[in-house]
C-alpha cells in the first residue's frame, strides 16, 4: 500500500477514480441502451465533448490562479461568427491560418480580461460578467443580428468534423476531438513541466508564499486569461465547424458547462489544484451522461437534473474524501521522522 | 572574527503607527558566525527580520552587504543578495510537492522543470539535513516539523550567505534539533552568517558565538557567548522600565467562577489546571506559541478542548460555540482586534451593540438606534473613547480606542468572566493606563478576569496570580508576592522552574 | 463637520448613481417623446418585475458574502410547479403554495451545502442552476402550459392603479420591507457583520451558518414568487423560462455598490441601480437598440463602476506620495494578487 501511495500522486488518484466512474456509467448505459457500444455512440459523444474540453482546458488555467472566466461562451460565439463571416467572404484560406486567427481574436479578448483583473484589480467574476455581455454585444453589432449559414462556408470546414485523424478498428479519432485532445496534451505538459505552469499552481495555492518567493502574480494571471481566451477562440472554430450555422446566440451558456466540467474533473475553484486531464475527464463524464440520457428516450428531460446532481455529488464527495485522504496519503510518506513534532524536549 | 563584516545593519528605525518597532538598532554579522538574537515578544526581532528580507523598508538607517549599502524592496532582491529567512510559521505551497517547494525560487532561471533532476536535487538537499522526506508528496497536510525542514532546505538550496532562523526549533523534536544544529555548524564552516533567534536558552548557548539582546525595539547588549550567562541574558531581556505603570489594587476574592481541570487539546496544550475567583485577575504568561491563546479559545468554545473538565459557577459545562459561552456570561477579548474583535467597516455604535443587538429591538423587531446610541454614549464617557462621532467606522479609530470598543461591546453583555488576550498590545501609553485602570475597576466590581499578556510589567502589575505556560504545558502558578520578571521569564523559557522563588532571589 | 458630512454624502455611490439616473432620464426624454407616457413608465417595471424581485434578495445574499446563481432556475421551477399543478386540477392558491414551498426547499438545499459542507456558493448554486432547471424540464418536458384563469393573469397584466399592475406594488412593498430589514433589523445587522468579517461575527456569538441558510431559503422563496409573477404576466409557462436572468440580477446588485466580497452596499443603492438599468434599457428599446447591446452597455457600466473608483484611489495615493516626496513612489505597482471572490470568504 505504501508503494502505491508513493507511486500514485493524489491528483492521479482523483483522475483514476474519475475513469472508474466513467467506466461504471458506460456499463450501466450499455445495459440499458441497445446498440450502445458502437462507433456511432463514440463519435457522437466525442464530438460533443470536444468543444467543452477545449474551453475547459483554458478555464482550468484561470481557475488554478483563483480566478474564474465567465466570458468564455461569448468569446466562443464571437470568434465563431467572425471566422464564419470571414470564410464566407474569402475564397481560400488554409486551416492553419484560420486557427491562428481564431486564437488571435480569442487571445485579444482574453488579454483584456486579464489586464482588467490583474492590473485593474477588479474581481474576476465582475470583469468577466461584464465582458461576457460586452463581447456578446460586440458580436451583435458586428453581425448586425444576421447569422452565418452553413451554405456560405467553404466545404473543407464543413467536412472538418467528419475528418478522421486516426483509425483504430471501427473507432475513429476525428478532427475536432483531435484538436481538443491535442490541447489537453500540450497543456498537460505545460502545466507539468514548464515553470510557467508550476507558478500558476503556486499563485493559486498560496498567494502570500508566492509573493515571498518573488513570483510576479499579475503577469501570470494575465497570461492565464489570455491563453484561456485563445483556447476559447479555437473553440469558436470548432463550434463553427460543428454547427455551421452561427447566430448571435452562439455559445451562450457554455461558460457554465465548462466550469462544471472543470469542477467535476477535480479542479479547485479556490485555486492551486487540478489538472487539464481531470478537466477533460469531467467533460467526458458530463458529455457521456448527456448524450446517453438523450438516447434513453424516456429520460430525455432528466438530463439537466442528473447533471446538477452529478456536479454537487462530485464536489461534495471530492471535498469529503480528498480532504480526509490528503493528510493520510502524504503523512505516511514521512520517513525517519518518527517522533511527534511536539514531543517533550 | 578577523574577517570583514558580511552584513551590517546601521541605526535602523521603523515605526508602525504609534508604535516604534525598531529604534535605531545596529547589528553586525560576520561570515561563519552564529549570532543569537534574544528579546521578549515585541522586542523588535520580527521587524528586523522583515527589514532584512525586504518585506518592510526601514524608515531610516542602512544595510550594508560586504561594505556596500544595499536597498531591499522585496524578498526576491534579498534572495538575490543571498539573504534568506526561515520563519516561525513555515509558509509553504500546500498544493505543490516538497521538491517544488524547495526549489520554487529557482524557477525563474529555467523555464522547464526536469522532474527527475528536481527530485534528486531535493533529496540531496534533504540528505544534507539528515532527513529523508518523500519529495514527491504534496506539502498539504505535512506536520509542522516537516514543513520547517522544507523551509530550511529551501534556504540552503539558494546558496545563502546570510541565513535568518526565526525560532526554527520551536516545533522540532530533540532528534531533529540535533540534526538542525549539525547542519547549522556545517553552514557556519562554509562561511554563512546565521542570525539565530530562539527562546530556548540552552540552544542559544549550545550553538551561538555571539549574543545580542533587544528590548522594546532598542539594542541593549551584545557580547561573545562566553561572557554571557543565562541570568544576565534574562535580565537584559526583561529589564524593562516599570515606569508609572498602573498597579492593581487588592480586591476581595469572591467565589470560584471558573474551575479548569486537566484541560487538554493536543498538540496545543495539555493538563491545564486552575481556579478563577470573582474579583480576581489571573495572569496567563508565557512566550508566543506557548498555547495561552489556545486555552482561551477552548474556554470560549471556538476550538473546544478534547479532554478535561470545565466547571463554571459550580456546574460542569461543555462549551462548543462562542454563542453558548457568551450566553453563559463568559466573554473573550481577542488578541487580533482587526480580525476577530471588530467588524472594521461598521460603526463604533454597531460594534458595541453587536453581541446584544437583540436587546435593542422595538415591538416591530427593528433596532432602535437611539437606544444603541445611548449605550455607545455611555461607554464612550465611561471608557473615554475618543471619537468625533458614534457612527465612525471602527476601523478608523486608533488601536487604544478600538480596544475600548471591544471591551465596551462585551461589558454591555454583563459578563461574569472576562478573558483578555493581550489587552494592551499595540496601543499607546495613555490608553494602556486607562485599560489597566478599567481592568482594576472591573475586578473591584467582582468580575473574574483571565488576562493573557506577553508584557511582563503588565502581568506583574495587574495580576493577583500568574499562571505560566511553556510549549503547551502549565509551568506553575505564582502568587503575587512570588512573581518577578525573572521568575516568570525563567519559567516561560524553561529555566529551573522547580524552585523559582529561590533562584529569583539569587539573581536579584 | 456639517460640510464634511454633506461632502461625504455627495461623494457616495448612491449620489453617483442618482446623477447617472438623471442623465439617463434626460437622454431618454430627448430621444423619445413616448418615454413619459404613463404606459411606458409602467412598462419599465412591469416587463422586468421578476428580475426586480430577485434583485432584492440577491442584494442580501451578496452582502452576506455569497452568491446565488440558481435564482432563475428556481424561478422557472416555481412557475412550472404552479402551472403543472393548476393543469392537474389544483387551485391557483394551492399551486402557488406548493411552488413557494419548492422554492424554499431548493434554497434550503443550497444553504445546507454552502454553510454546513463548506462548498463555495458559486459551485453549489451553479449545480443548483442546472439541476433545478432540470427538475422543471422533468415536470413540463417541452410543453408550454397556460390557460390560467382570467383573474390570475389580470393580476400580472392589468393595471391596478393606473396602468401599474398589482405586482408592481408587490415589488414596492418588498423593496421597502427589504430596505427596513437590511438597514434596521437585527437580521440585517447580522448579514452585514458576517459579510464584512465572518470570524469577528462568530466571535461575537452570531451563528453565521444559520444566517446563511436562512438567506438562501429566502432567495429560493422570492425566486419562486417571481416565478408566479412570471406565470401571471405571460399567461403561460415553459421550462426554459428566465434563462440567463441570474446574471442580469447579479449585475444590477453589483452596480448598486454592493461588493462582490460582501459587507458593503445599501438597499437604496441597489434600488437606484435597478432604476438606472431599467431606464437605460427602456430608453435603448425605445431607440430600437437590441437586447444584447443593451446588456453589453450595462456590462461596461459594471466594469467601469469598479475600475474608476480603483483608479481614483490609486491616483489619490500617487498624488499624496508625490507631495510627500516619498522615494518609494515607483515600487508600489502590481504587488497585490487578485483573488477570486469565492475564496475570500473562507
Amino acid at each position: 500500500m505504501r508503494r502505491v501511495r508513493r507511486l500514485v500522486p493524489l491528483q492521479r488518484l482523483r483522475e483514476l477514480s474519475l475513469v472508474l466512474i466513467l467506466i461504471i456509467v458506460i456499463v450501466i448505459f450499455g445495459n440499458q441502451i441497445d446498440n450502445y457500444y458502437t462507433p456511432r455512440t463514440f463519435n457522437r459523444i466525442s464530438s460533443t465533448v470536444a468543444l467543452i474540453t477545449l474551453v475547459a482546458v483554458g478555464q482550468t488555467l484561470v481557475l488554478l490562479t483563483r480566478n474564474v472566466d465567465l466570458s468564455v461562451g461569448s468569446m466562443v460565439g464571437f470568434t465563431a461568427y467572425y471566422l464564419g463571416r470571414h470564410l464566407s467572404k474569402t475564397e481560400d484560406m488554409s486551416p492553419m491560418v484560420l486557427a491562428a486567427m481564431a486564437m488571435g481574436i480569442g487571445g485579444a479578448m482574453g488579454l483584456i480580461n486579464g489586464l482588467l483583473v490583474a492590473y485593474g484589480r477588479i474581481p474576476a467574476i465582475v470583469v468577466t460578467l461584464g465582458t461576457m455581455a460586452i463581447y456578446r454585444g460586440a458580436l451583435v453589432r458586428y453581425s448586425d443580428s444576421k447569422s452565418v449559414a452553413t451554405r456560405e462556408l467553404p466545404p473543407w470546414i464543413k467536412d472538418l468534423p467528419q475528418e478522421t485523424l486516426y483509425k483504430f478498428g471501427e473507432y475513429e479519432l476525428r478532427a475536432l476531438p483531435g484538436i481538443a485532445l491535442g490541447a489537453v496534451i500540450i497543456f498537460f505538459f505545460i502545466l507539468l513541466y514548464s515553470s510557467f505552469g508550476r507558478r500558476l499552481y503556486a499563485i493559486g495555492s498560496s498567494p502570500e508564499a508566492a509573493h515571498l518567493a518573488g513570483i510576479h502574480a499579475p503577469r501570470m494571471v494575465t497570461l492565464a486569461f489570455t491563453l484561456c481566451g485563445a483556447l476559447s477562440g479555437l473553440g469558436g472554430m470548432v463550434y463553427l465547424a460543428r454547427f455551421g450555422t452561427i447566430t448571435v446566440e452562439a455559445g451562450r451558456g457554455l461558460e457554465l458547462q465548462v466550469v462544471a466540467a472543470a469542477v467535476v474533473g477535480g479542479v479547485s475553484i479556490t485555486g492551486g489544484s487540478g489538472t487539464v486531464l481531470g478537466a477533460m475527464l469531467g467533460a467526458i463524464l458530463i458529455g457521456t451522461l448527456e448524450q446517453s440520457l438523450i438516447r434513453m428516450q424516456i429520460n430525455e428531460f432528466w438530463k439537466d437534473a442528473v447533471m446538477g446532481l452529478c456536479i454537487i455529488v462530485a464536489v461534495s464527495v471530492d471535498r469529503i474524501l480528498i480532504n480526509q485522504l490528503t493528510p493520510w496519503w502524504s503523512r505516511t510518506e514521512l520517513q525517519r521522522m518518527p517522533e511527534e513534532p511536539h514531543a517533550e524536549v | 572574527m578577523t574577517a570583514d563584516p558580511l552584513l551590517e545593519i546601521r541605526n535602523v528605525s521603523k515605526q508602525f503607527g504609534a508604535t516604534k518597532a525598531l529604534d535605531s538598532v545596529s547589528l553586525t554579522l560576520y561570515p561563519g558566525e552564529v549570532h543569537a538574537l534574544l528579546g521578549e515578544n515585541g522586542a523588535g526581532k520580527s521587524t528586523l527580520i522583515k527589514i532584512m528580507t525586504g518585506i518592510h523598508q526601514p524608515d531610516s538607517g542602512e544595510i550594508l552587504l560586504q561594505g556596500h549599502p544595499i536597498s531591499l524592496h522585496n524578498s526576491a532582491q534579498a534572495q538575490k543578495h543571498g539573504i534568506a529567512a526561515i520563519y516561525q510559521e513555515p509558509l509553504v505551497f500546500p498544493d505543490l510537492n516538497i521538491a517544488e517547494n524547495i526549489f520554487i525560487s529557482h524557477q525563474r532561471r529555467n523555464p522547464l522543470v526536469r522532474w527527475g533532476k528536481l527530485y534528486r536535487d531535493a533529496e540531496k538537499v534533504l540528505a544534507q539535513l539528515g532527513v529523508a522526506l518523500d519529495v514527491r508528496a504534496l506539502a498539504r497536510g505535512l506536520p509542522l516539523a516537516a514543513q520547517q525542514t522544507v523551509e530550511i532546505a529551501k534556504a540552503i538550496s539558494m546558496d545563502v550567505r546570510v541565513l535568518i532562523m526565526d525560532e526554527p526549533t520551536a516545533s522540532l523534536s530533540i532528534h531533529e534539533v540535533k540534526q538542525l544544529f549539525a547542519l547549522v555548524r556545517n553552514l557556519r564552516k562554509a562561511g554563512v552568517a546565521i542570525l539565530f533567534i530562539s527562546h530556548r536558552m540552552d540552544e542559544v548557548f549550545e550553538i551561538a558565538d555571539r549574543v545580542t539582546v533587544f528590548r522594546d525595539g532598542q539594542f541593549v547588549s551584545m557580547a561573545p557567548v562566553a561572557e554571557v550567562t543565562p541570568e544576565r541574558a534574562i535580565r537584559d531581556m526583561v529589564g524593562r522600565e516599570i515606569g508609572d505603570i498602573f498597579v492593581k489594587e487588592p480586591s476581595p476574592r469572591g467565589d470560584v467562577i471558573l474551575s479548569v481541570k486537566a484541560l487538554s487539546r493536543e498538540p496545543r496544550f495539555r493538563n491545564i489546571n486552575f481556579e478563577l475567583h470573582a474579583g480576581e485577575v489571573l495572569g496567563l504568561a508565557g512566550l508566543v506559541g506557548a498555547g495561552r491563546t489556545d486555552v482561551a479559545l477552548a474556554l470560549f468554545g471556538i476550538a473546544p478542548a478534547h479532554h478535561g473538565h470545565i466547571e463554571y459557577l459550580g456546574k460542569e459545562v461543555h462549551i462548543h460555540s462562542p454563542k453558548q459561552a457568551t450566553q453563559m456570561g463568559m466573554v473573550y477579548v481577542p488578541e487580533d482586534r482587526r480580525q476577530h474583535g471588530l467588524v472594521l467597516p461598521m460603526s463604533l455604535m454597531a460594534n458595541i451593540s453587536l453581541p446584544s443587538v437583540k436587546n435593542y429591538r422595538n415591538q416591530f423587531g427593528m433596532v432602535q438606534h437611539h437606544k444603541e446610541a445611548a449605550t455607545a454614549e455611555h461607554y464612550r464617557q465611561q471608557l473615554s473613547i475618543r471619537t468625533s462621532s458614534l457612527s465612525m467606522p471602527a476601523g478608523k479609530l486608533s488601536g487604544g480606542n478600538q480596544q475600548k470598543v471591544v471591551l465596551s461591546k462585551w461589558l454591555n453583555t454583563k459578563p461574569r468572566l472576562l478573558i483578555l488576550d493581550e489587552p494592551t498590545r499595540g496601543i499607546d501609553v495613555g490608553a494602556k493606563q486607562e485599560v489597566h485602570r478599567l481592568i482594576n475597576d472591573l475586578a473591584q466590581q467582582g468580575l473574574a478576569i483571565l488576562m493573557i499578556s506577553s508584557d511582563l510589567p503588565e502581568v506583574l502589575a495587574m495580576s493577583d496570580r500568574v499562571l505560566v505556560m511553556r510549549e503547551g504545558q502549565q509551568m506553575g502558578i505564582f502568587e503575587r508576592h512570588e512573581a518577578t520578571q525573572e521568575t516568570i521569564m525563567a519559567a516561560a523559557i524553561g529555566q529551573s522552574v522547580e524552585k523559582p522563588v529561590e533562584r529569583a532571589a539569587e539573581y536579584a | 463637520m456639517q460640510r464634511s458630512k454633506l461632502w461625504a454624502r455627495l461623494k457616495s455611490w448612491e449620489a453617483l448613481l442618482f446623477i447617472i439616473l438623471c442623465v439617463v432620464i434626460f437622454v431618454n426624454l430627448r430621444l423619445s417623446s413616448h418615454y413619459l407616457d404613463l404606459n411606458n413608465l409602467a412598462n419599465i417595471f412591469h416587463l422586468s418585475i421578476e428580475k426586480s424581485l430577485m434583485v432584492l434578495i440577491m442584494a442580501f445574499v451578496i452582502i452576506n458574502g455569497e452568491i446565488d446563481l440558481s435564482v432563475a432556475s428556481i424561478m422557472a421551477l416555481g412557475a412550472t410547479v404552479l402551472a403543472e399543478r393548476y393543469e392537474a386540477g389544483w387551485s391557483i392558491a394551492a399551486g402557488l403554495a406548493l411552488a413557494l414551498l419548492v422554492g424554499l426547499g431548493c434554497g434550503l438545499l443550497n444553504g445546507l451545502f454552502v454553510a454546513y459542507m463548506g462548498i463555495p456558493s458559486l459551485i453549489v448554486t451553479l449545480a443548483g442552476q442546472i439541476g433545478y432547471r432540470g427538475a422543471a424540464r422533468i415536470i413540463l418536458e417541452d410543453r408550454s402550459v397556460g390557460d390560467f384563469p382570467k383573474w390570475f393573469t389580470s393580476l400580472g397584466q392589468d393595471g391596478f392603479i393606473g396602468p401599474f399592475p398589482i405586482t408592481s406594488f408587490l415589488f414596492l412593498a418588498l423593496f421597502i420591507l427589504g430596505l427596513v430589514v437590511l438597514q434596521y433589523s437585527v437580521f440585517g445587522r447580522y448579514v452585514y457583520a458576517i459579510g464584512n468579517n465572518r470570524a469577528a461575527a462568530e466571535y461575537a456569538g452570531i451563528n453565521a451558518k444559520q444566517v446563511k441558510v436562512t438567506l438562501f431559503m429566502l432567495s429560493g422563496l422570492i425566486a419562486a414568487l417571481a416565478g408566479a409573477c412570471y406565470a401571471a404576466r405571460l399567461g403561460n409557462v415553459r421550462a426554459n423560462a428566465a434563462e440567463g436572468f441570474e446574471l442580469d440580477v447579479i449585475t444590477i446588485v453589483l452596480l448598486g455598490g454592493v461588493s462582490i466580497f460582501g459587507g458593503t452596499g445599501t438597499m437604496l443603492g441597489v434600488g437606484l441601480s435597478l432604476l438606472v438599468v431599467l431606464n437605460l434599457r427602456n430608453g435603448m428599446s425605445l431607440s430600437n437598440v437590441d437586447g444584447n447591446t443593451q446588456t453589453s452597455v450595462v456590462g461596461s457600466l459594471l466594469i467601469l463602476s469598479v475600475l474608476i473608483p480603483n483608479w481614483m484611489q490609486r491616483l489619490q495615493r500617487l498624488l499624496s506620495h508625490l507631495f510627500a516626496k516619498n522615494p518609494k513612489l515607483f515600487n508600489r505597482g502590481g504587488a497585490a494578487e487578485p483573488k477570486s471572490p469565492v475564496s475570500v470568504h473562507q
